[in-house]
Formats: C-alpha cells, structure tokens, sequence
C-alpha cells in the first residue's frame, strides 16, 4: 500500500538526514521526498510518500513522530488530499513530429519553456498519477533529461 | 561566563556530583571548569568505559548519568556503550569535545562527525554552535533523557564554543519548550477499559514483564498488581527483579535462553499482558504464534507497539500511572486452577541438561553465590555463557541484576559494576564475567583500585569464548575457530598487579568456603571459577 506523510520538522541543519536515516535503518522505502520551508522560516514541512505493508506504513509514522525534530506527522489519504508534482523534461523532436509534440503539450497543459533546435524543454505539473502517463507519452518523442520534484501533498 | 562554566552550572543545576571520562585537548576547557568545581571526575581508562560506567550509576540513581570524552577517537570509542545504553534505554548524558566551529568538516586533527555517526544511537544529539544555548541545550538534553523512554543524548561540543563568553546573563530555563518532543501521555481511559475486559473476559491470563518496568520505577505497583489479583507472571532478562525469585507468582524468565516452564505458561496463557517489553527475538522468537490469544500491549513508546507484532490491545503510558488505574479497578482474581496448573508445569519440567562434574558447576555456582548475596546486592552479568547461567540460576531477593540485554556487549560487567556501587557504596556488588569478556574491560581494575571502590569480580574461566564455541558446535559441526584463549593471562598476577585478593575455585566441594571468602573480603576480590568448556548453556 502506499503511504503519503505530510510532515512539519524543525529546519535546523542535520534533521533531512536525520529523516532519511531513520527510514534507511529501518528499512523503510522513500518514494517520494519533497522539503520546503514553511511560512514560519523555523518550520519546514516534507511530503514523503513511501510503500509497505500496513505495519510498515504504521510504523513510519510512529517513528517519526518519535523523532525530537519532528513536531507533527500527518497521514493523508490520496482521496482526501490534493497530490502534485512537478516535471521538468527536455523532449527530443524532428520536423515530422514537432506539431504533434505542440498538440501533445496543448492538451495535457504542459508549458513549453523552451525550444531549441534539437529539443523542447517542457514543464508539466499534475498529480503523480497524471505525471507517469505524460512520462509514458512523451517517450515516443525521446527523452533527453528528466527531473520530478516528488510529491508534495495537502489535505482537502 | 565562558561555555565551559556555563556546561558546569548547568550539570550543577541538574544536581550532578560525578561525571565519568576520559579528558583530551577538545574537552580541555571543560576540564578547567571541572577543576574549579565540586563536581567529581572519574577518570576510566578507556572510553567506552566512562559509559558503561555511567549506565550503571544510571540504573541505580534511575536519574541520567553523565560521561565525558574528547573530540575523534574519544568520542568514537563511546559509541558502543552509548548503543548499548540505548539499547536498554538507559538514560545518559554524554558530552563529547569537539574541534573548533570553524574548522567542521575540514577532517582536522581528531574530527569526528559524532552527530552523523550517533544518530541512530542516541535518543537525540545536540551539536552546540552558540555558547548562549548551553543553559538550553542541557535542559533539553537532561529532559529527553529522562523522560518518555529513557535514553542517551549527546552534547557534541566544540572547543571554542566551550572557550566564548555568553553574551547574555547564564539562567539555567526552568521550563521546556520543545515542539517535537511530547512526551506526558494522559492514559486512554477507554483504552483501560478494554483492557480491564480482556482481563476478566480470559481464564489463564498472564504478565509478561519487561525492563520498561523497573525503567519506569514499577516494581512495586506491579508487585501490588500481581498480589491483589492473583495474577501470575513470567519475565524478560531485562525485567528481572520485577518479583521476587521465590515469589509463588514468579514463573521465571522467558525466551530462548529461558526458564521451559515460562515458556510453556506463555503457550497455555490465553492471555497476556506484555509490560514494558520489546518483544525482541530473544524472548520471544515467533511473535506470530502469540496471536493465538488475546494480548494487551503495555508501552512507553508508542512506536513499540505494533513493531513486532499486533497486539489485541495496546495501551501507551507510564507503568505507574497504568497500573495505578489498573489497580482500583474491578478485576477478577485469577483462578486457582490456573495457578495450580502453573505449577503442576513447574514441577513437571525437568531440567535434562547434563553438566560435567568435572571443575565447577556453573548453575551450582550462580545458586550458591546469589543466595549468599545480601538481600539488596547488585549483580551485573556480562556477556556470554556466563550471562545466560546468570539468568538462569540467580536467586533475585530485592536487589538489582544489571546486564546488557539488548545490545549484548561484551566487558560491560566491571565497568558497569563500579558505576553501580559508586552510587550505591552500600550495597554489595558482584561482577560475573567470562574470561572473554573480563579481558575487554580489565584495565578498569585500576579505575575501581585508583577511586576505592570495593567490587568483587568473579570470572568464570572456560578459556574459550563460550557462547561462540557452543554456536560453533551446534552450528558448525564443533568447527571451532578464533574462540580458544590459551589460558591466559595469569589472574593471579593481575590481581596482585592491583593488589586485589586472590581466590581460585576448581571445584563444587570448594564452593561454598571459597564464595564466603570472596564475599567476605574486606578488600576488592578476584575470583577465578574454572568451568568445564564442555559445559553448555543448552
């Protein structure tokens, strides 16, 4: 099953790796992790999104409340909670399937940020599910790089 | 004020008299405050030491107790005892030099990245960058610490934060404000309900006790518990001294390496109440094949329930606050039958291990010895064969069994013991440790000589690493590698090295003289029982 926690942890140095420390000793899976300060500059929140079985997903959010640094855990159902996350890809294309790539991005709402002869440099954001299948779809034209940012994730 | 007097007030305020450690040019200004106050330091011969030591002072002061080291090397070799008290969440505060602010992470000369290395450790680790967070810095830490589950925090702090002035007036805060840590639980009333329930609802229950107990300062409501409603109880290593060896309620320590009798009341129990107890591997191997019954998990840590099995129903809070609740409540007695079938188990279990004659018996031994202990003596078993013949013969009256439950590390006893009876000069303590384990921590004969402190030692000599060469035949086909010690060295002479009486015992008949002797000293004592390698714990 899969597991998103929205995390509010003091921002002081030594406490991401605190964090990710706590799931690499106890064997925990990060799929996701996104930091960023809060409107409080003393408070940062991260959404981790992780997969396990019940106890697993349990026990991540008993140890990190355990955590000194940690002031609150909260665990969010993907059906309660809004889910994004943020793509950055340069898209390879030729003269025969440059306007299909332009209808491509039109539809899913992906930006074209930049066009360079060889490339396209798109940003698309949506939820994570949305962003696998601009993945999936944007492969046909070739990849050249890729860069997700993780989910980051709020309650309704 | 420098950081350095600032660190001393603030060990002051926490009513700390003695600190365990070892010095070095990162702790120096420390070790200039230490010299123009009342606090007294005890210097170990190596590091590691300085927290063994402190652990036991810890366990008897049920207060954290402080060890000092020095930045790199220093630092690092406290590592395993500071694993070792957290393993048992024992409650420490270690406070490491470290090289100059500026100079981190350069790698200079004994660097060490303590936070780094500690985390998962430590209870928390502070790195103090500013010498007006002292005051805070070691309230939090003394806080955390003590509180909730217990355990170590380290202060790592460098030289020139222990050599700056404080800008602002020292005031040692008498509040704590720390967001992330909470660690008062008000205990669930609806949650005691259920297990008030459950309790009446079973017809065998049973308690499990664990080391969480005697952390918590529960004996004694526990005790209350038992008697008032009959309820029988077996333990963990770490939880003996809950009851009373002799204690008709006491079924004996469980596990592995325990009593096949508290295991089998385990299986007939249709009802267990865990108290303070991991559920580790060693006590109980296959947590699934609890869930045949109904289990009421009772924790400190929230985070322990549920980790190596489900519980029935959990409840989270202090031991005492629990039971105090627990105790007004409309319980049904136990059954005597149940009672009764205990003790038909008891009887019917037969011992069908054999034992050489040759040399001493080790269970004759530890029978001998603890009955002719003083009611309230502390004991503290190492490591090895010895610990586990420890947990299994010694007759606790009301004193303490210290050991390293969960970490297992080897030379704990002897400097755990004079921890021990540093905080407690009245009490008789007695270290028992295989010769493996008593050549880890021997140089701390000079620790115990240097600050008078009167311990007896006794070694249970097999010349092998016992528990390893008895793995190694039950594993290996008796393949046994690196585990003989070649007799060596000559006790004899270490005790007279540190002036200590000398007394060897090779067998049962000498036993009882040679136990009067080694308890009777009016000296510190070393005594060397030659065991049978043969012999094995099962």
């Amino acid at each position: 099953m899969k597991g998103i926690f929205t995390v509010l942890v003091e921002n002081r140095d030594g406490v991401l790796s605190g964090i990710s420390g706590l799931f690499a000793r106890r064997g925990f899976n990060i799929d996701t992790l996104a930091v960023g300060e809060t409107e409080n500059h003393e408070i940062s929140r991260m959404t981790i999104t992780s997969t396990g079985d019940q106890r697993t997903i349990d026990q991540i959010e008993k140890q990190l409340n355990k955590s000194v640094d940690v002031i609150k855990v909260r665990r969010l159902s993907e059906a309660k909670s809004v889910c994004l996350e943020m793509l950055l890809a340069k898209v390879a294309y030729n003269a025969g399937n440059r306007t299909s790539l332009i209808e491509l991005c039109q539809v899913m709402e992906a930006k074209v940020m930049k066009v360079t002869p060889k490339y396209m440099l798109v940003e698309y954001h949506s939820e994570p599910d949305n962003v696998d299948d601009f993945i999936h779809l944007i492969k046909g034209f070739g990849i050249i790089e890729i860069q997700r940012t993780g989910t980051i994730a709020m309650e309704k | 004020m420098t950081g350095a007097q600032a660190m001393i007030k603030c060990l002051q305020a926490e009513g700390i008299r003695k600190v365990f450690g070892y010095p070095g040019v990162a702790i120096a200004p420390f070790y200039e405050g230490l010299y123009n106050s009342d606090i007294e330091h005890v210097l170990v011969r190596q590091e590691q030491n300085a927290g063994h030591a402190a652990s036991g002072y810890a366990r008897l002061s049920r207060k954290p107790a402080v060890c000092v080291v020095t930045s790199g090397p220093g630092a690092t070799n406290l590592i395993t005892a500071l694993a070792t008290a957290y393993a048992d969440s024992i409650p420490l505060v270690a406070i490491s030099g470290q090289v100059s602010s500026e100079l981190l992470g350069r790698d200079v000369f004994q660097e060490a990245d303590m936070r780094g290395a500690t985390k998962s450790f430590v209870k928390y680790c502070f790195l103090v960058k500013n010498p007006d967070d002292i005051p805070r810095v070691f309230k939090e830490a003394f806080y955390i610490a003590s509180t909730g589950r217990k355990g170590p925090v380290l202060i790592d702090i460098p030289i020139d934060v222990q050599t700056r002035s404080l800008k602002k007036e020292f005031a040692y805060p008498d509040k704590i404000q720390i967001r992330g840590y909470k660690p008062e639980i008000r205990v669930n009333v609806a949650q005691v309900r259920k297990v008030v329930e459950a309790i009446n609802e079973a017809k065998r229950p049973l308690i499990c006790a664990g080391g969480g107990v005697i952390l918590g300062n529960g004996e004694k409501i526990i005790r209350e518990f038992c008697e008032k409603f009959n309820m029988p109880l077996v333990h963990t290593m770490m939880g003996m001294g809950v009851l009373p060896k002799k204690h008709p309620l006491n079924f004996g320590m469980l596990g592995n390496n325990g009593k096949p009798y508290a295991n089998k009341a385990v299986s007939r129990a249709d009802l267990l109440v865990i108290v303070g107890a991991r559920i580790a591997d060693r006590a109980i191997p296959k947590p699934e094949n609890l869930l045949r019954r109904t289990v009421i998990h009772i924790d400190i840590d929230t985070a322990e329930i549920g980790k190596n099995m489900g519980p029935t129903v959990p409840l989270v809070g202090d031991v005492n606050d629990i039971f105090d609740i627990l105790i007004k409540e409309e319980i049904r007695k136990s059954d005597p039958f149940w009672l009764e079938e205990l003790e038909d188990i008891k009887k019917g279990t037969i011992d069908r291990r054999i034992f050489s004659d040759k040399n001493v018996n080790p269970n004759i031994l530890v029978q001998k010895l603890s009955e002719k202990m003083d009611d309230d003596a502390i004991y503290v078993a190492d490591v090895g064969q010895n610990q586990l013949w420890s947990a299994d013969n010694y007759i606790m009256k009301e004193g303490r069994f210290l050991t390293t439950g969960g970490m297992g590390t080897m030379g704990y006893s002897i400097p755990a013991a004079i921890g021990a009876k540093m905080f407690a000069p009245d009490k008789q303590t007695v270290a028992v440790c295989g010769d493996g384990a008593f050549q880890m921590s021997m140089n701390e004969l000079a620790t115990m000589k240097v600050n008078n402190v009167d311990i007896r030692i006794l070694i249970v000599r097999n010349g092998y690493l016992g528990l390893v060469r008895e793995y190694q035949y039950n594993l290996y086909d008796g393949h046994y590698i690196g585990v003989k010690l070649n007799d060596w060295p000559r006790y004899d002479k270490i005790a007279e090295a540190y002036d200590l009486r000398y007394i060897e015992c090779s067998s049962n008949e000498d036993l009882d003289s040679k136990l009067d002797e080694f308890l009777g000293s009016d000296k510190p004592c070393l005594m060397v029982c030659d065991v049978d390698f043969e012999n094995r714990v099962k």
